[in-house]
């Protein structure tokens, strides 16, 4: 068959227990080299490949070297253009696409660069609707530009490769479920979990990588008006609305997801020192059963079940709140237990698009207005009557 | 050490499966037959700390392979190696042919040695598979002379050789997702 190059007379010439597990420097240094210089490699054991017309469930069996079991796939590619005039790449196949992940890697040979890799995965379908799989691809092009490096011996074939057409090697494997990476001669890891797995090995670099991402990405998009408006009462635009809960969200969401982080995103509990005093003093503090009633005037609450007529803004004292989210809950089960006020919040709250139903996520918009208030513990309610207005206004 | 002998091109490497390791090297070395490439050695694991392996064993993918007798007392001149508790089963044509002990190498005196990122997986003949029937035969004890085991150390770490995911390829990937939550602008 295909792998005739590497049998002889019907016999693999690859011992039992060898793979081809290549180092991305072997990738690009021996492999990718010698393909744009035209040079000969001594055992076909990299195939060209046209990556428009493979889907990557056959590249396996396009791709196998000898008859031993693969975990991953090797193949040339030839780059070509999107569109004729611009520098896009085209990966699509019949069944679905190549979409690129996160930045590009640059891969040093002894602390000299030589290439580059992308990351990209396979999305079924077309975009922007296509469905993710779990088909990943490195695709490593040659580049060795530094700045002001003498690289005087650099064939020009291996410049030509920089640009965004030509010659690239690729590597496809199936991103691996971390529950079950027995088989995995590398990975083999003892703990079953697989965030736990993943986050516990990682390093600090990385993680504080990720986090310096996150917050990056975090204050791009909060800045700068779209903090001052949204709280000030006005929720009635969704462009606002939407505003923040990508400014909130995708951090957090993100946060949720992996779970690690939320020790790290928590908000500090209300034990801080200036609280104490509040929690410890007999200054007026709001019960959770009152919060309701305060902010919503007349009307009976759905929370409500203590207080449900006071109007006296004044409280006596019976325990402290324990911490943000929980006054974050209450104001939040506030505004959409409340029919009549909550026409537009819940428009905003309930919008499927904007994934707000769970509880945790409702509690997010208000915490920024929480927070930037001063609660000093000394402070009379009259005065932070607009807080509660807020509900009211908008009732109204 | 074991690449170059088979003139093979850059890139293969000693990245054996579990069942290559069981049926192929072990099996071989139990029943006493040839093994083509015969090229695991035997290195009697507790007399060295893990890091003083290389050279010793096999070293294929940062991994070093060896065979080594078996024995409950896994100590080595500064630690000791510490069963996780946890055997996988090694299966070769939807057959159990073996199993594999998870190990973990700590630092010290056990039981409060400090752990370290050395792991062993310690690959078992599974008992009756031809494997010492004539020691047990002879009347000998269990633990006979050739009995043995392969083991498999490596120091794990998350580093970001390309092999796998990165971790943080990973959290790209799942940031794709969010990217995919559409916001109405």
């Amino acid at each position: 068959m295909e792998d005739m190059s590497l049998s002889v007379n019907g016999q693999s010439r690859v011992p039992p227990g060898f793979r081809f597990h290549p180092t991305e420097e072997e990738l690009l240094h021996y492999y990718l080299r010698k393909k744009v210089a035209y040079e000969k490699i001594d055992l076909d054991v990299i195939r060209d490949v046209d990556l428009n017309k493979l889907e990557p469930w056959d590249i396996q069996e396009k791709c196998k070297i000898g008859s031993t079991p693969q975990n991953d796939w090797y193949f040339f590619s030839h780059k070509d253009k999107k569109y004729p005039t611009g520098t896009r790449t085209n990966r699509a196949t019949a069944a679905g696409f190549w979409k690129a992940t996160g930045r590009d890697k640059v891969i040093y040979t002894s602390f000299k660069r030589i290439g580059m890799r992308k990351t990209l995965v396979f999305y079924k379908g077309r975009a922007p609707h296509g469905q993710k799989s779990d088909w990943i691809m490195h695709e490593y092009r040659l580049d060795d530009h530094t700045d002001n490096s003498p690289q005087s011996n650099a064939s020009s074939s291996v410049g030509e490769s920089t640009q965004e057409e030509g010659w690239v090697v690729c590597r496809v494997f199936k991103k691996k479920n971390y529950h079950k990476t027995m088989d995995s001669p590398k990975n083999s890891s003892i703990t079953s979990d697989g965030h736990t797995q993943m986050f516990h090995s990682t390093s600090d670099g990385a993680l504080d990588q990720i986090l310096q991402y996150m917050g990056r990405m975090c204050k791009q998009e909060t800045e700068p008006n779209n903090n001052r408006n949204c709280y000030n009462n006005n929720f009635n635009t969704n462009t606002n609305y939407s505003n923040i809960s990508r400014c909130l969200l995708r951090p957090i969401e993100t946060n949720m997801g992996n779970g690690v982080y939320e020790r790290s995103m928590q908000l500090p509990p209300l034990d801080s020192p200036t609280v104490q005093t509040l929690s410890g003093s007999s200054q007026s503090c709001y019960t959770p059963g009152d919060v309701p009633a305060m902010a919503t005037g007349t009307e009976a609450s759905v929370t409500d079940q203590s207080g449900g007529g006071h109007l006296n803004p004044v409280y006596p004292v019976e325990q402290g709140i324990s911490d943000w989210a929980t006054l974050d809950r209450l104001l939040a089960s506030q505004f959409n237990g409340h029919g009549e006020t909550s026409r537009q919040l819940a428009s905003c709250f309930n919008d499927p698009n904007l994934n707000f139903c769970s509880t945790q996520d409702q509690d997010l918009p208000l915490l920024p207005y929480l927070r930037s208030r001063s609660f000093n513990p000394n402070q009379d309610y009259n005065s932070d009557n607009d807080l509660w207005n807020f509900g009211r206004s908008s009732s109204l | 050490m074991g690449e170059d002998r088979f003139n093979l091109p850059p890139g293969f490497r000693f990245h054996p499966t579990d069942e290559e390791l069981v049926v192929h090297f072990l099996y071989s070395k139990v029943a006493l037959l040839p093994c083509h490439p015969d090229i695991i050695p035997d290195v009697d694991l507790y007399r060295y700390d893990p890091w003083e392996l290389n050279g010793k064993a096999l070293s294929g993918d940062n991994q070093l392979y060896f065979f080594s007798h078996i024995t409950q007392e896994r100590i080595s001149p500064n630690g000791y190696w510490k069963h996780l508790g946890v055997d996988d089963p090694i299966t070769s044509a939807s057959q159990t042919v073996g199993f594999k002990k998870f190990l973990v190498f700590y630092i010290g005196e056990a039981p409060v040695g400090i752990k370290t990122n050395w792991v062993m997986h310690e690959y078992h003949l599974l008992d009756g598979a031809t494997t010492s029937r004539s020691s047990r035969r002879r009347g000998k004890p269990r633990i006979a002379s050739n009995e043995w085991v392969l083991c498999r150390v490596h120091e794990s770490n998350c580093g970001d050789d390309g092999i796998e995911l990165s971790c943080l390829d990973e959290v790209f990937l799942s940031m794709d997702d969010l990217d995919e939550i559409s916001l109405p602008n």
